[in-house]
């Protein structure tokens, strides 16, 4: 599956990463990733090194995560990013809204 | 709501034995069937034709057309109505006869010895599946002709109303039926040219629904000659209330003012926008600034237009995602490099979108499209005829024109004075030219008299009581530092006021509107000022003083007192 995911032993940190596409048809295994998180102050890392491309849905359903993380005063951080999608993050100027590990 | 049949379902049996016949027909009949039967595979075929059987039991091998051959012509004649189920039957127990039952169109395959009731349970699991796939059917047959008619009504809200659609390149090729990709033009009363490229997260109708809100809001606004910025903050506010979390619209904005020589862009998610020159060349690329619109709540702080000062012969390009990211069969994207050669050949040869479509389509060829491909292509010049004339004075006799002027009882008097952090953030022309439309109706002309007061509130505003020097925007590279520090004093504006009158004298068949402006600051050499007009005309310097230029050109008067502090403008009007 392209939708990984790892959990720290206190529950406090989630990793998702993507691998290749990110795209619409991951719509529900990225959301199956998080819904269930219900901690307080959960840090959810979207890990986006071994990803290929990503579209407006895929900024979309991050944007749902973040909603998600900030309702339960958790936040997001995208990390490192490959070439390809820091320009699309670029684009949509991301990193005013989310912070970004390079 | 599904179409039900009421009659009983047909059923043709296609057999050489008389006897298999019969036995089958009793069987079926028992499941409520009515039954036809045929000897062979000509004349089954014949009888599908005639009855539009909902099920088909053949045999294999009979004279003049065996079973496989008669499945597949069959099946050949039923692709555009619903599933009718073929099952064959045979006796021969083989695998290459099941397999070519199959091939030949078959939904199954029973052989013989079987009972009566595995025969009816075969046949009861296949009609299910036929009923499934008849709903389907009516389904998306239903879908279809919705997301038409849908797509009809969208794209007359939408498209039909663009404004000056023969002079603004459109490519607009959606990847489903509802594009997510929107373009819009209108023309703002003073003739500002506004033009907005906007992409919705993904395609399809989940992309366009937020289509119709976008276009009014965008239209009604430019047409009550709100600024560009006001309507983006407007936009953005609306679609962050309407859309959900993961929807939202990456746009590109300009608004090209041609008495002003300047264009006014903003980028919220698209790829860069490009300003070219008559020559193909890149003078500006406006880079995104700001994430797309409906994100949140409010704008960033710091967002703001950039300003580029512009050429008649130049052109704004603005693009979505959809084409930069084309694919060819290589897997490669199409990408900027190929779209700037093709854009600007476009500019060159006159013809930017059909260049660039053609590009895209070279590259991609037979590749399915995955994303909304869509631009404009606006060019900066040829706008002025635009504006109405004012109708002047030289159809209004002197007679009347005695009458005009010594009328002293003004119809109505409206009047706002707006002071220190009001005045930086409140546009009042919108209010005024409200109150002139809902007091004296619609008229084309009052773009006129919209152009006198804005250009004239402008004025007041930057050069009264900022105290800006327009000597700075003689220059292009003092055309944005002008902008830059108009921003500053603005947001540090506390003091200051602006007095806005405007009187309106009625007489038959036509009126007269009496503006007057007092700013608060430290006015001007009136002399002074007329001179260097005069010298400026003559070196035909063009940067600054276009304003003030258009409003006389409408007004019968223009009056400076008070030092500049005061300015009167008469416009008059005969209908």
């Amino acid at each position: 599956m392209n939708v990984k995911k790892k959990v720290s032993e206190d529950k406090k940190n989630i990793e998702i990463s993507i691998d290749g596409r990110f795209d619409f048809s991951l719509h529900q295994h990225f959301r199956d990733a998080y819904i269930n998180c219900k901690e307080k102050n959960t840090v959810f890392t979207i890990y986006l090194l071994n990803t290929t491309y990503m579209d407006s849905s895929a900024l979309g359903m991050i944007l749902l995560l973040k909603d998600h993380a900030e309702n339960y005063s958790g936040k997001v951080v995208i990390s490192k990013p490959s070439e390809a999608v820091n320009k699309i993050l670029e684009i949509a100027q991301f990193h005013r809204l989310l912070s970004i590990e390079l | 709501m599904l179409a039900e049949k009421s009659d009983t379902k047909l059923a043709l049996v296609v057999d050489d034995s008389a006897m298999q016949c019969k036995v089958l027909s009793v069987l079926l009949k028992e499941e409520g069937y009515r039954v036809f039967t045929a000897n062979d595979g000509a004349r089954g075929v014949e009888m599908y034709v005639k009855y539009k059987p909902d099920l088909v039991l053949m045999d294999i091998n009979m004279p003049v057309m065996d079973g496989y051959e008669a499945a597949r012509k069959i099946k050949g004649l039923s692709q555009d109505h619903s599933l009718c189920p073929l099952i064959f039957i045979t006796s021969m127990d083989t695998d290459q006869a099941f397999i070519e039952c199959i091939d030949a169109g078959g939904d199954g395959i029973l052989v013989r010895p079987f009972s009566p009731d595995v025969f009816k349970a075969k046949i009861k699991s296949i009609q299910r599946i036929s009923d499934l796939y008849a709903q389907v059917k009516t389904l998306q047959q239903e879908q279809q002709k919705d997301a038409e008619l849908a797509e009809q009504l969208m794209s007359g809200v939408i498209e039909a109303r663009n404004f000056s659609l023969d002079r603004i390149g459109i490519i607009k090729q959606p990847a489903a039926l509802f594009s997510g990709d929107i373009q819009l033009t209108a023309l703002s009363p003073n003739g500002d040219v506004n033009v907005m490229l906007g992409d919705f997260t993904g395609h399809g109708l989940r992309s366009s629904i937020g289509a119709i809100p976008l276009a009014e809001t965008f239209r009604a606004m430019t047409k009550k000659g709100f600024l560009l910025f006001e309507i983006i903050n407007q936009i953005n506010h609306q679609l962050y209330d309407l859309l959900p979390a993961d929807l939202f619209l990456a746009a590109g904005f300009a608004s090209i003012s041609s008495h002003d020589a300047s264009v006014y862009a903003f980028n919220a998610g698209l790829p860069d926008a490009y300003l070219f020159s008559e020559q193909g060349m890149i003078k500006h690329k406006i880079s995104s600034s700001h994430p797309p619109l409906g994100v949140l709540p409010k704008l960033l702080p710091d967002s703001q237009l950039t300003i580029y000062s512009i050429e008649e012969t130049d052109r704004i390009i603005l693009i979505s995602d959809g084409i930069v990211e084309v694919r060819n069969e290589q897997g490669e994207m199409f990408d900027f490099e190929r779209f700037e050669q093709a854009a600007i050949q476009g500019i060159i040869t006159h013809n930017v979108s059909e260049c660039v479509l053609k590009a895209v389509n070279d590259f991609c060829q037979t590749m399915p499209q995955e994303d909304d491909i869509s631009l404009i292509d606006i060019p900066c010049g040829g706008w002025e005829h635009v504006l109405v004339a004012s109708q002047g004075i030289s159809n209004i006799s002197a007679q009347q024109l005695d009458d005009i002027y010594l009328a002293t009882d003004f119809a109505w008097h409206w009047q706002l004075t707006l002071s220190g952090k009001r005045l930086a953030s409140i546009n009042p022309i919108p209010m005024a030219m409200n109150q002139i439309n809902e007091i004296e109706g619609h008229a084309e002309h009052w773009q006129s008299l919209y152009s006198i007061l804005s250009e004239l509130f402008v004025n007041a505003l930057d050069h009264g009581v900022l105290g800006l020097n327009s000597k700075l925007k003689a220059s292009a590279e003092g055309f944005s530092q002008y902008y830059k520090e108009r921003e500053l004093r603005l947001t540090n504006l506390e003091h200051g006021f602006i007095d806005l009158q405007i009187s309106h004298y009625p007489f038959p068949n036509g009126g007269r509107i009496m503006i007057k402006i007092h700013d608060s600051g430290q006015g001007f050499d009136i002399k002074k000022y007329y001179d260097n007009r005069v010298k400026k005309r003559e070196n035909k310097l063009q940067l600054s003083g276009r304003g003030i230029e258009l409003v006389e050109q409408l007004c019968d008067s223009l009056d400076f007192q008070e030092k500049g502090k005061i300015v009167e403008a008469s416009y008059v009007w005969a209908s």
